[in-house]
C-alpha cells in the first residue's frame, strides 16, 4: 500500500538524509582520524554500489529470510494491553531473530558488505553481547575472523553471551577502561580499527559514529518498520497511533521509526535508560541530561560534565549503557519528529516480570524499557488506540543477571 | 608552493626550510603527574629550541591514542587541566619560559567550550600558535577552519599512510603551521618502521609546501628521530617522553637523547 493512500499518512516524502558529508541537520558527521577516512570512503562506495545492486539485494534478503528468520511476526499482546487498561499493545517480535535480537540485521549487511569489499577480519564493539553474538556468528557463517570488544562490566554482567562468542569462534577482548562499558568497547575498536584499516571491516551495531554507519544501519533495520507497517495495516487497515522503541545507540528505534516519518498521525516515543536516577553518572538518558557533543565520530547528544569530558553512565541494562546517542534520533528530536523519555532500572525490571508473566514472553532487559513506557502510555490512550512496541530482543541473556539482582533485593522467586 | 599565511600569528614560530634547524616538536601530556612538573618540562624544551611544544590536553575518550598516552591523560584528568583553566595557566607562565605552543587534544573540548570563547582567549593569553586536533576530519573542518583562521591560531592538517595523493595536496594547502605526517597505521606509541612509501610521501608533501613537514607517532629513540629528519623537516615525540613524564631526571635525558638527534641530523643536512 502506498504511503498517501494510508488514513493517517501525509505521503510526505521525508527529507533525504543525512547530506553527502554525512550530516542530519547540524548532526552527523566524521569526527575520526585522518588514518580511518579513507576506509569510510571505501565503505560508503561499496554501501551504496550495494545497495543498488540486485544481486546483493537478493543475497541480503534471502540471508534474513532463511537464515535470520524473516519477516518476524507481529503479535497483538491482549493480555499485557488488559493490565494496563488503556490502549492495546502490539508487539513486534524482534526478539525471534536467530541469536535473540535485531542485531543480526546490521550484522548480515555489514558482513555481506566486508566480503564484497575483500575483508579478511571482522572487528566490533558489544555492550549487551547481543551485538557481538550477530557479528561472531556471521562471521562463523561467512568464514572471517572475528574479534569483539566488550567493557569488563559488561563481560562479568553478560556471561552467557560472552561464552556464546567464543563458542562461535571469535575472540573476546575484555576493555578496562574508563567505565568499562560500551563506550570503551567502541574506543578500543576504533583503535583496533586504526591499526588494521586494510584487512579488516569495523562492524559497528548501532545508527551511530562517523558517516556512513548511521545511514548503513539505519537502511539495514528499516526492514522491522517496513514489515510492520505492512503487517499492522494488513491487520486493522489502519496505522498505529504510537510506536515505542527504547534506545541505547539507536538502532532499533530508527529502524521502527524510520519507514514511518512521513505518517505524521502517528506518535513516536524513543525510550532511554533512566538508571538509578537523573543525576551524572546514574542513568544514560542523554536528551534529558546531556548537551550536542561530539564523541566516537559524531556530532550528537552526550552525557558531559562542565569542562566537556564525557561522563559514565549507568543502565541495569547493557545495551543502553552509553555516553550519546545516534544523530539522526537527535535530528528528529529538535524537528520534534520524535519525543523521548526515559524509564529507570526498577521501572524497567518491573516490566521484565510482567510481560514474562502475562505473554510468556522474556524481554531483554533492553527492551523491557520499551515495555514498560508502553505501559504509562497506554493508560492514557483509548481502548481503540493502538501502541506498536518495538521488543528488539529476547531476556535469555539477562535471566542470571536479574537473579541476582532479585535475590539481592530479598525477592527470591 | 604555498606561500606562508599573511594572518599567522605572531606566537607561531618562524621555520625556513634549509635555513632553520630540523623541527623538533615534542609532546607534554598537561598536568602529568602535575602542572609544576609540566612547567619545567616547558621550560627546558623552550631552553634547547624546540621548534614548539605540542601539549595535551586530557580527554576522557582519547580514541586516537595508545596505552601510554591514555594512562597519563587519565591521571592528569584526577586535577584541574580543563581546557580554559589551562589557558589561563599558559597565560601565566613569563614568555622566556615557554616555547611556542600547539595545543592537542579531541575536537570535543574545544566544541564544548566554543570555538569562538576558544580562540578568544587562546589570542588573549599571547602564548598559542595554533591547535593539533586528531578527531577533526579534513571534510568537518570546513565548518569550523574558518574560525581558526579568523583568530590566527593555526590548524594544523594531518597526512596519513592511507591518505591518497590528491586529498593530501588539499590537506597541506588548508593546513597552517605545520604538516603532521602520521608515520604508521595505528595510535600513538607503536613501533615505528619507517618505509620507502613514508619517505616518498613527505617527499612529495615537501613539494607542495613551505611549511615543515613532521613525522610522529612511534618515534621511539634518538635513532629513529635522527633518520626520520634525513628525509622529514620536523619530528614529534610523544608516548616516548610521556612515558617518563613522571621522573623528572629521566625525562629530562630522554629528551636530550632527541635534542642532540636533532642537532646530529642538522650538522648533517
Amino acid at each position: 500500500m502506498k504511503a498517501e493512500t494510508v488514513p493517517g499518512s501525509t505521503g510526505k516524502a521525508s527529507p533525504v538524509l543525512p547530506d553527502l558529508r554525512g550530516y542530519f541537520g547540524e548532526f552527523g558527521g566524521r569526527f575520526v582520524s585522518e588514518t580511518l577516512m579513507a576506509a569510510l570512503y571505501e565503505l560508503e562506495h561499496a554501501f551504496r554500489s550495494g545497495w543498488k545492486d540486485p544481486a546483493f539485494k537478493k543475497t541480503f534478503l534471502g540471508m534474513l529470510s532463511n537464515y535470520s528468520g524473516r519477516p518476524t511476526p507481529l503479535y497483538p499482546a491482549l493480555s499485557l494491553s488488559k493490565e494496563a487498561g488503556g490502549a492495546r499493545i502490539w508487539l513486534k517480535r524482534e526478539d525471534l531473530n536467530h541469536t535473540g535480537a535485531h542485531k543480526i540485521t546490521n550484522a548480515v549487511g555489514q558482513g555481506l558488505l566486508a566480503a564484497r569489499m575483500g575483508k579478511r577480519r571482522l572487528i566490533a564493539e558489544t555492550g549487551a553481547g547481543q551485538h557481538g553474538v550477530a557479528t561472531a556468528t556471521v562471521a562463523a557463517r561467512l568464514g572471517f575472523e572475528c574479534e569483539i570488544y566488550m567493557g569488563s562490566e559488561d563481560v562479568r554482567r553478560q556471561a552467557l553471551n560472552v561464552f556464546r562468542m567464543k563458542l562461535l569462534g571469535a575472540k573476546v577482548n575484555p576493555v578496562e577502561l574508563g567505565g568499562r562499558t560500551l563506550k570503551d568497547a567502541i574506543s578500543e575498536a576504533l583503535r583496533d580499527w586504526s591499526r588494521t584499516v586494510g584487512e579488516t571491516h569495523y562492524l559497528l551495531g548501532t545508527a551511530f559514529g562517523p558517516h556512513p554507519f548511521p545511514l548503513m544501519v539505519r537502511t539495514f533495520q528499516s526492514i522491522i518498520g517496513k514489515e510492520a507497517r505492512r503487517q499492522f495495516l494488513k491487520a486493522e487497515g489502519v496505522l498505529p497511533d504510537a510506536l515505542v522503541a527504547c534506545v541505547g545507540g539507536g538502532s532499533n528505534a530508527i529502524g521502527l521509526f524510520h519507514p514511518f516519518i512521513a505518517d505524521t498521525k502517528v506518535r513516536m516515543f524513543g525510550v532511554e535508560a533512566g538508571g538509578r536516577s537523573l543525576s551524572p553518572g546514574e542513568h544514560a538518558a542523554r536528551f534529558s541530561g546531556g548537551s550536542v557533543g561530539v564523541l566516537q565520530g559524531t556530532r550528537t547528544y552526550v552525557l558531559q560534565n562542565g569542562d566537556g569530558q564525557i561522563e559514565n553512565t549507568h543502565s541495569v541494562s547493557a545495551g543502553l549503557d552509553y555516553s550519546a546517542v545516534g544523530p539522526e534520533l537527535a535530528y528528529y528530536r529538535e524537528t520534534g519528529r520524535i519525543a523521548f523519555d526515559s524509564v529507570g532500572d526498577e521501572e524497567a525490571l518491573e516490566a521484565f516480570r510482567t510481560l514474562s508473566r502475562t505473554e510468556g514472553i522474556i524481554p531483554a532487559l533492553e527492551s523491557s524499557h520499551a515495555i514498560a513506557y508502553a505501559l504509562r502510555l497506554a493508560k492514557t490512550m483509548r481502548a481503540d488506540q493502538n501502541i506498536l512496541v518495538n521488543l528488539s530482543g529476547r531476556g535469555d541473556k539477562d535471566v542470571m543477571e536479574v537473579s541476582r539482582i532479585l535475590e539481592e533485593k530479598g525477592e527470591i522467586l | 608552493m604555498i606561500a606562508p599565511d599573511k594572518r599567522a600569528n605572531r606566537n607561531a614560530p618562524v621555520w625556513k626550510r634549509g635555513v632553520s634547524p630540523p623541527a623538533l616538536i615534542p609532546y607534554l601530556v598537561a598536568g602529568d603527574p602535575d602542572l609544576e612538573s609540566t612547567r619545567h618540562y616547558l621550560k627546558i624544551a623552550a631552553s634547547r629550541g624546540v621548534f614548539a611544544v605540542e601539549l595535551g590536553v586530557p580527554f576522557s575518550d582519547p580514541t586516537a591514542d595508545g596505552p601510554v598516552i591514555q594512562a597519563a591523560a587519565q591521571r592528569s584528568l584526577r586535577h584541574e587541566t580543563a581546557i580554559s583553566s589551562l589557558l589561563d595557566w599558559i597565560g601565566s607562565i613569563p614568555r622566556e619560559d615557554l616555547p611556542p605552543i600547539y595545543l592537542m587534544t579531541y575536537f570535543n573540548l574545544f566544541h564544548h567550550m566554543g570555538l569562538r570563547a576558544f580562540c578568544e582567549k587562546a589570542r588573549a593569553t599571547g602564548r598559542i600558535a595554533g591547535v593539533v586536533i586528531p578527531d577533526l576530519s579534513f571534510e568537518d573542518a570546513r565548518d569550523y577552519r574558518p574560525v581558526f583562521r579568523e583568530f590566527g591560531i593555526n590548524l594544523v592538517g594531518f597526512v596519513s599512510p592511507t591518505t591518497d595523493p590528491d586529498r593530501a595536496r588539499r590537506i597541506v594547502r588548508e593546513s597552517r603551521g605545520f604538516v603532521y605526517y602520521v608515520g604508521l597505521m595505528g595510535t600513538t606509541g607503536a613501533a615505528l618502521s619507517i618505509t620507502d612509501s613514508a619517505r616518498k610521501m613527505v617527499g612529495q608533501l615537501r613539494e607542495w609546501t613551505a611549511l615543515p613537514v613532521c613525522m610522529g607517532f612511534g618515534v621511539s629513540s634518538g635513532e629513529t628521530a635522527q633518520e626520520v629528519l634525513g628525509f622529514a623537516d620536523g619530528v614529534i615525540v610523544g608516548s616516548r617522553l610521556v612515558k617518563d613524564e613522571r621522573q623528572t631526571d629521566l625525562w629530562e635525558k630522554t629528551f636530550l637523547e632527541f635534542v642532540a638527534a636533532r642537532d646530529r641530523a642538522g650538522r648533517l643536512s
